[in-house]
């Protein structure tokens, strides 16, 4: 039996946070996650840093936190924030009484909003409606959820942490009301692992529900599903928000190589809810029209969709459901050793670890303080690990790459020293063999879709049309193997490419999957169709 | 980005392109139009510094050319470089090598044995080759008095009716004697050959070396000239089709606000005498007994308009000459590019299959309607070369 001080459920944002938070503080504690890292509602979001002006006037504390929170991020999340600054445009029909007090509750919440004339925001942001009547510019930003956790998890390990993917919780222990341990099962090998603790944190966002029933815990979380569109290409260089009241698509987000818009809001009872419809797409696209009228020329990859894990006490929903975190220390309820974190959003997961770490701290007399506002989470490269990265991997690719691997960038660029050729498999994202090969080596990796979590492998352009078999052949010739065999993963792969483009797919997108089909399922024979040849 | 950028969207990455790009099959240097255009545009939008492989795309346009869903991959990265060449000031040799045509009106008050002289003798190319002009590159030689002045000096008969000639700068300042067998065969069909004043550069050069304003300025003289020749009725045409490319494609693609009131199109000298022929104005009855056999080379840029191998048809029909297509791919030279010292050996490595192509065919000459490309295909082929006017000229004009 594995013992430690905290098991952590979820391996989101939040529970990583934590992860990190605790082992900075010399607690002992391991997370599981039932996915890979930042499967679930911290990859399913638009990537939006908010600096709060969102919330300013529906939910100040949160738009209050918001700023904080961005100002810490940009400092300590360097490689996984880009600063773009945001835009709230109104148009002709927005009601000009919402703007003023939006102004005001901006002010009020120590977020600087300023307003820009709309003929220079449109000289900025050219592809903006020439109807927008008024314009202020924000300290919104982007973030890349996927990379935050993976850099948060490679700190954390770095401290002692660890992390266990693919584990799902199958049972919490309780002994004379009292946490005495955790129960999983490794979905990999089917084996189950028991981890004795004194704290139980459940950080199961959308998900924390069915972990507290486990406890005999009833607790108001729904989960509200949302959608989002990425648009092949940034046709706009800042975080665009319509201003009036939060509704559903009404945010415009570049994302790295792409434009993320979205989303909608709908009530679901399954936490794993992550189907797009086409539906969802042409709504978003009738409503954000307005603001970019060349909205429909812009070539649409795919659609996704997630849960955001609302907390709902009072019966709220929706929109009106706050979006603030709040933490239950099950002892109030008689179990001692567990506390659940529910709501938030990923721009304030410091912060949410922070105040969680803070109370597991109490209950076991830790009163090391928090050092994760200070400290950055991924060391910067040394100048000589960026020379010597220039020489094997194309040069502006560098940058790409070292923030996306963190840590393990000078150990990419070591082992690309003895190589002639570092192909880049992945054209459309910029991955070259030497980064997907590490990866793949990784413990936590167990596949191309986890390959294409750190790596961005197959999320651009193409959809995996040529990487993936790129990435599969490179693997088995580095004698990289996985558990399953590199057809059934490229097959899984691709399977889930086919989930997010199948609800957008008309135009160059259709054409795009026509190819991917002929590569796949007519030249390599993929889905073994030999019946169809010999009638 | 302070520049109209071409959309990335339309590439579905299939690597036709790839394919056919002659440069990158050239040198590793270059990493493919797919990658440097559509794939890392998306990265330049993000503000990523530029990709070092860019400046050896030659703009040969033959990704353009092989692109099954019309992405104008070359234009992404001219309006790349362009951007590039904002934030970094190009090169001394980039210049020269955009601004041919200002150069040599600079050096107009100087005879022309003295500026090629000056300009061809070792030393000047050790000179020249220190600041990245190739010292083992042909360089064409200044002729004795620009054509258009020439021209304008030269009774062209009463004629019926009239034609604008947009000479481009090969025949204006290196080559009036093609110049001449273009206006010698147009007055044979009845047209008088005007050269309107405004008619400067067509910037391509200056696009290819990054020098986008620079284009603009000239893009926005010449329409003028354009527009006045449309008011008035008169067609316009030129025999290189380098720079009927930059009129009809590139000057709208890249200031699209330039051409709001209408796009003036230049029409390919070619292909006008071959409606001359049809329309019964141009006899191609010939004057001389010529058995030659001639290797035709269709350039890049023409290829690129999709309008067919108009010099090509027009030989054809020319009797007594026996015409192959050599259709082996691009020259290599591409405008200057293959002037610059680090890109020679790619450009000669590129032309290699059209030299020995030339070579192998028995031809007595190629022929072709670029300038550059005849320049190289001397070069490379060992062969003269000329424009398929000149050969009109020779089989149709009655010999003294």
């Amino acid at each position: 039996m594995k013992q430690t001080s905290v098991v952590i459920i979820g391996g989101g944002a939040t529970g990583i946070g934590i992860l990190r938070d605790l082992s900075m503080r010399g607690v002992d504690a391991v997370l599981l996650e039932r996915g890979g890292l930042a499967h679930g509602t911290s990859s399913r979001f638009h990537g939006l840093l908010h600096s709060g002006a969102r919330y300013a006037v529906g939910d100040p504390e949160s738009a209050r936190e918001c700023i904080e929170e961005n100002f810490i991020m940009r400092r300590i999340g360097k490689q996984c924030v880009e600063e773009t600054e945001g835009f709230f445009a109104a148009l002709p029909e927005d009601d000009p009484a919402f703007a003023a007090r939006w102004v005001a509750a901006c002010r009020e919440a120590g977020i600087a909003a300023e307003a820009v004339d709309p003929e220079e925001a449109r000289r900025l942001e050219p592809r903006l409606s020439p109807r927008v009547r008024e314009v202020y510019r924000v300290p919104d930003s982007c973030v890349d959820g996927f990379r935050l956790v993976w850099h948060n998890a490679l700190s954390a390990r770095r401290y002692g942490g660890e992390a266990l993917t693919y584990h799902e919780v199958s049972a919490i222990r309780t002994e004379q009301g009292r946490v005495v341990g955790v129960e999983a099962r490794n979905r990999m090998t089917g084996e189950t692992v028991n981890i004795a603790c004194d704290y139980v944190v459940n950080a199961a966002g959308s998900w924390s529900g069915v972990v507290a029933r486990m406890a005999g815990l009833d607790v108001c979380v729904s989960p509200d599903k949302g959608t989002l569109i990425v648009f092949n290409h940034r046709f706009t260089s800042r975080v665009v928000n319509r201003l009036h009241k939060s509704s559903d698509g009404d945010i415009f987000v570049p994302h790295g190589s792409v434009t993320i818009f979205g989303t909608t809001s709908t009530p679901t009872d399954d936490p794993a809810d992550s189907a797009p419809t086409s539906e969802d797409v042409v709504r978003l696209l009738d409503i954000g029209e307005p603001l970019f009228p060349d909205l429909r020329s812009y070539r649409i990859l795919r659609a996704f969709a997630g849960t955001r894990p609302l907390y709902t006490p009072s019966n709220a929903s929706g929109r009106a459901a706050s979006r603030n975190f709040h933490i239950v220390d099950h002892m109030d309820e008689g179990l001692r050793g567990m506390a659940s974190i529910f709501g938030g959003k990923l721009t304030t997961y410091r912060l949410m670890a922070e105040r969680m770490s803070d109370l597991v701290c109490r209950r076991l007399g830790v009163t090391t303080p928090c050092r994760t506002a200070e400290e950055p989470i991924i060391p910067d490269p040394s100048p000589e690990t960026l020379e010597r990265a220039a020489r094997s991997f194309p040069a502006h690719g560098v940058k790409l790459v070292a923030d996306r691997l963190g840590d393990a960038f000078a150990e990419v660029v070591g082992n690309t020293a003895g190589e002639a050729d570092n192909g880049m498999l992945c054209e459309c994202e910029m991955v070259t063999a030497a980064e997907i090969e590490y990866v793949a080596r990784d413990p936590d990796t167990h596949s191309l879709h986890d390959v294409r979590l750190r790596t961005r492998l197959g999320m651009g352009t193409c959809q995996g049309t040529f990487c993936t078999l790129r990435a599969a052949a490179a693997l088995a010739e580095r004698h990289v193997d996985f558990a399953l065999s590199p057809g059934r993963d490229v097959q899984n792969f691709l399977q889930e490419r086919w989930r997010g483009l199948r609800p957008a797919l008309w135009d160059t997108q259709l054409k795009e999957s026509e190819l991917s089909r002929a590569v796949y399922l007519a030249t390599l024979n993929l889905d073994g169709a030999c019946r169809e040849q010999n009638n | 980005m302070s520049i109209h950028h071409p959309t990335p969207d339309a590439c579905i990455a299939c690597t036709a392109c790839v394919v056919n790009c002659p440069v990158a099959r050239a040198t590793p240097n270059y990493l493919g139009p797919r990658l440097v255009g559509p794939a890392y545009e998306r990265f330049r939008l993000l503000g990523l510094g530029e990709e070092a492989s860019l400046h050896y795309c030659s703009n040969c346009k033959n990704c353009d050319i092989s692109c099954p869903h019309g992405v104008q991959v070359s234009a992404i990265n001219m309006t790349a470089r362009a951007e590039y060449c904002l934030a970094h000031k190009p090169a001394l040799r980039d210049w020269v090598l955009g601004h041919g045509e200002l150069l040599a009106r600079l050096l107009r008050p100087l005879p022309a044995g003295l500026k090629n002289f000056g300009m061809l003798n070792p030393l000047t190319r050790r000179a020249l080759d220190r600041i990245g002009i190739s010292a083992r590159a042909p360089m064409p030689a200044f002729a004795p008095e620009r054509f258009r002045d020439r021209l304008a000096k030269t009774y062209q008969g009463m004629q019926p009716r009239k034609v604008a000639l947009f000479p481009g700068c090969f025949i204006d300042i290196y080559d009036p004697g093609t110049g001449f067998d273009l206006v010698w065969a147009l007055n044979r069909a009845g047209y008088e050959v005007i050269i309107p004043k405004e008619f400067s550069c067509c910037g391509l050069p200056m696009i290819a070396n990054g020098f986008r304003k620079d284009a603009e300025k000239n893009a926005k003289r010449n329409l003028r000239a354009l527009q006045r020749m449309r008011a008035e009725g008169i067609p316009v045409i030129s025999s290189c089709p380098s720079c009927v490319l930059m009129h009809n494609q590139d000057v709208p693609e890249f200031f699209p606000e330039l051409v709001r009131d209408g796009r003036p199109q230049v029409l390919d000298a070619q292909a006008f005498l071959l409606d001359c022929v049809e329309r019964g104005e141009l006899s191609l009855t010939p004057e001389n007994e010529v058995a030659e056999r001639i290797i035709y080379h269709a350039p890049c840029h023409l290829r690129a308009q999709g309008g067919g191998l108009p010099g090509y048809e027009l030989l054809r029909l020319l009797p007594g000459l026996r015409v192959d297509n050599a259709d082996a791919g691009c020259c290599g030279i591409s405008g200057s590019y293959g002037f610059k010292k680090e890109k020679y050996d790619v450009a000669m490595t590129v032309g290699a299959p059209l030299f020995d192509k030339v070579r192998r065919s028995g031809a007595d000459l190629s022929c072709s309607e670029c300038g550059t490309c005849r320049i190289q295909l001397v070069h490379g082929a060992n062969r003269p070369s000329l424009h398929p006017v000149s050969l009109l000229r020779r089989v149709l004009e009655k010999r003294a």
